[in-house]
C-alpha cells in the first residue's frame, strides 16, 4: 500500500471536567484570591500546605486552617532548559520544592531566575502574584529570589 | 475450604445530580464513615481497602485509589482498585469477599463512587474516532436496540417499560438516599415525558448521579454479637466479548451462565421460589423483564408477564429493586455495590420502609460494558 492510500485525520479528544473542590481545597483556592496561602494543622501539629482534607497519619478529618507566609526557602530544585508551552514561564526556569514560612511540608512551584547557577538550596524566595487573582493555583505566577 | 464472609455494615450518600459541597474524597469518605458506624467498627479495625469506580475518563482523575488513600485511611494498608465498567460495584464487592474467604484479611472496607457532575459520562462513552460512525448516543442509544429487539421478539406490549419506571420510582419514595423522588409519578406522566430513544421515554431512563456506597465485609470469626450479618452464600462473575457473530445481546450467555453458577454454588435449585427478593441492575425500564429471563427467574419471553402482573412490586411475589434501583439513583461506579448492599440490607432486616418482610435470601446483580460483564451474589440471613 502506498502512502497515498493511508487515510489520515486529525483527532482531538477533549472533555470539559469540572471540580467540586470541597471545604478544604475550596478554602485554599478562595484565600488565594486574597493573595493569601493557607495550610492546615495535622494531628501531629505539623502544618500541611496545600491543605489536606484528611490526616495522612491518622485519617481524621482536618479542620484547623493556618495562614502561612508567601515567603519560603527552596529545599530542592530541578532546572528546565526548554520550557513547554504550558509551563508557567516561557524562558528557562526551575521547578522547586519550597518550604513556606510557617509550613512543615514543601510546596511545588516554579522559580524565576535568569541563570541556573543562581539556584541554591535554602535560598529565600517570595511568591509573585497574578493580578487580579482568580482563586486558582495560577494566581501564584512563580516565586522569585529575595 | 474457604472462610465464611458476611456484610456487617453499609453506608451510602444521599444521591443527587450535583453534590457541590464535597470533593470526590469527601463523597467517598461519607459513605465509608457510615459503613463503619453501621458495623460498629473503627478505622483501625479495617485490614484492607478495595475501591471500585467506572472509567477514570468519567471524572478525569487517573488511578483515584492513590488520591483517595488518606480519605479511606488506607496508608500502610493494602489497597486495590477494581474496574469492570458499570458492573464494577458488584465486582468490587466480590473481590473484597474473596479476600475474606481466602483467610487473608479479617475485615475489608469496600468503597465505590461516581461523581457524574464533574464530567459528562454520555460524551465519555461516545468519543468520535475518525472514520468510525459518529454515534454520540451514550448508554441509552446503545442499549435501546436491544430493548426494541426484546419487545419485537416476544411481541411485548408498549406499557411494560412504563410499569417498571413507575414501580421503581414509587419504591424510591421510601428510600431517603434515592436521587429521584417524584411523589406524583404515574403511567401517564412516564408516557408523556419526552421520547429519548423509541420506545424509551425520559422517565424510563436512569438519572446521572453523584454518590458513593461502602460496605464492610467481615470474616465469620470477627462477626460480633451486635452486628446483623448478611452471610455471603455465593458469588460469581462472567464476561463475554462486546461483539462476536452469533452473540445474543438481548439475552447474553455470560449473564445466564453467571446466574446458573451463583445459584449452584449457593445450593439453589429453584431460584424464583427459594430467593425472596432481588436488586438487579436496571438503568432503563425494559431491562427488568429482560434480566428476569437472563437470570432464569422467568422463562424466555415470559419476564414481562411478571412485571405486568405486579409480581416485582414491593408487595409482589418476587420484589425487584425495592430501594428504587438504578432507575432512581445512578452513581455508576457505586450502582453495582448499591445493588449488592441493598440485597444485604434486606436479609439484615435493615431496609427500613422498603423492607420485604421476612426476607432471608436475596440476589444482588450488576452488569456493565455492552451488557457483557456480569457480577452477582447471593446473601442470606442464615449461614450457608
Amino acid at each position: 500500500m502506498s502512502d497515498k492510500e493511508i487515510l489520515k485525520a486529525d483527532f482531538e479528544l477533549g472533555f470539559t471536567y469540572t471540580r467540586s473542590t470541597g471545604p478544604v481545597i475550596g478554602h485554599f483556592l478562595t484565600e488565594l484570591q486574597k493573595c493569601k496561602i493557607y495550610g492546615i494543622k495535622g494531628s501531629d501539629g505539623k502544618v500541611i500546605v496545600p491543605p489536606a482534607e484528611y490526616d495522612p497519619v491518622t485519617g481524621e478529618t482536618l479542620k484547623e486552617f493556618i495562614e502561612v507566609s508567601d515567603i519560603g526557602k527552596v529545599k530542592t530544585w530541578v532546572w528546565v532548559n526548554q520550557p513547554l508551552e504550558k509551563h508557567p514561564i516561557q524562558a528557562p526556569f526551575a521547578w522547586a520544592l519550597i518550604q513556606l514560612e510557617g509550613a512543615d511540608t514543601n510546596f511545588l512551584h516554579a522559580v524565576k531566575v535568569k541563570k541556573e547557577k543562581i539556584m541554591k538550596n535554602n535560598m529565600k524566595v517570595k511568591a509573585s502574584w497574578a493580578l487580579p487573582p482568580k482563586g486558582n493555583i495560577t494566581d501564584i505566577k512563580y516565586f522569585e529570589p529575595i | 475450604m474457604s472462610e465464611l464472609a458476611a456484610v456487617v455494615g453499609m453506608g451510602q450518600t444521599k444521591h443527587s445530580s450535583k453534590n457541590g459541597e464535597v470533593s470526590i474524597a469527601g463523597l467517598v469518605r461519607e459513605s465509608a464513615e457510615k459503613a463503619l458506624l453501621d458495623a460498629e467498627l473503627e478505622w483501625e479495625d479495617i485490614d484492607a481497602v478495595i475501591l471500585g469506580k467506572a472509567p477514570d475518563m468519567f471524572e478525569g482523575v487517573m488511578m483515584p485509589e492513590l488520591y483517595l488513600t488518606d480519605a479511606l485511611v488506607a496508608n500502610n494498608k493494602p489497597i486495590l482498585r477494581v474496574h469492570t465498567a458499570g458492573s464494577v460495584g458488584g465486582s468490587t464487592g466480590i473481590v473484597a469477599a474473596s479476600y475474606i474467604q481466602s483467610g487473608m484479611f479479617e475485615r475489608v472496607l469496600v468503597s465505590t463512587f461516581e461523581k457524574q457532575s464533574e464530567s459528562n459520562a454520555m460524551w465519555a462513552l461516545s468519543t468520535t474516532v475518525p472514520y468510525a460512525p459518529l454515534i454520540n448516543a451514550g448508554a441509552g442509544g446503545y442499549f435501546t436496540p436491544y430493548m426494541r429487539e426484546y419487545k419485537r421478539r416476544f411481541n411485548v406490549p408498549e406499557h411494560i417499560g412504563r410499569i417498571v419506571a413507575v414501580k421503581d420510582r414509587l419504591n424510591a419514595l421510601k428510600n431517603p438516599y434515592a436521587h429521584l423522588h417524584i411523589p406524583d409519578i404515574n403511567l401517564e406522566m412516564v408516557e408523556k415525558s419526552p421520547m429519548l430513544w423509541d420506545p424509551l421515554t425520559f422517565l424510563e431512563s436512569c438519572p446521572s448521579s453523584d454518590g458513593a456506597c461502602s460496605l464492610v465485609i467481615s470474616s465469620e470469626r470477627s462477626v460480633t454479637d451486635n452486628q446483623l450479618p448478611a452471610w455471603i452464600h455465593s458469588t460469581s462473575m462472567r464476561s463475554e466479548p462486546t461483539m462476536y457473530a452469533g452473540r445474543d445481546a438481548v439475552n447474553p450467555q455470560a449473564g445466564s451462565e453467571c446466574a446458573k453458577d451463583v445459584y449452584k454454588k449457593a445450593g439453589i435449585k429453584d431460584p424464583i421460589k427459594e430467593i425472596d427478593c432481588a436488586e438487579i441492575y436496571v438503568p432503563f425500564s425494559w431491562y427488568e423483564p429482560m434480566w428476569l429471563e437472563n437470570l432464569l427467574l422467568a422463562d424466555i419471553g415470559q419476564g414481562w408477564l411478571m412485571t405486568e402482573k405486579g409480581h416485582t412490586s414491593l408487595e409482589g411475589k418476587f420484589p425487584v429493586n425495592m430501594s428504587g434501583g438504578v432507575l432512581s439513583s445512578n452513581p455508576i461506579g457505586a450502582s453495582g455495590l448499591l445493588r449488592f448492599g441493598e440485597a444485604a440490607q434486606q436479609v439484615r432486616n435493615k431496609a427500613g420502609e422498603y423492607q420485604v418482610q421476612g426476607a432471608k435470601l436475596a440476589l444482588g446483580h450488576a452488569f456493565g460494558g455492552g451488557a457483557q460483564f456480569f457480577a452477582m451474589w447471593i446473601v442470606g440471613a442464615n449461614k450457608p
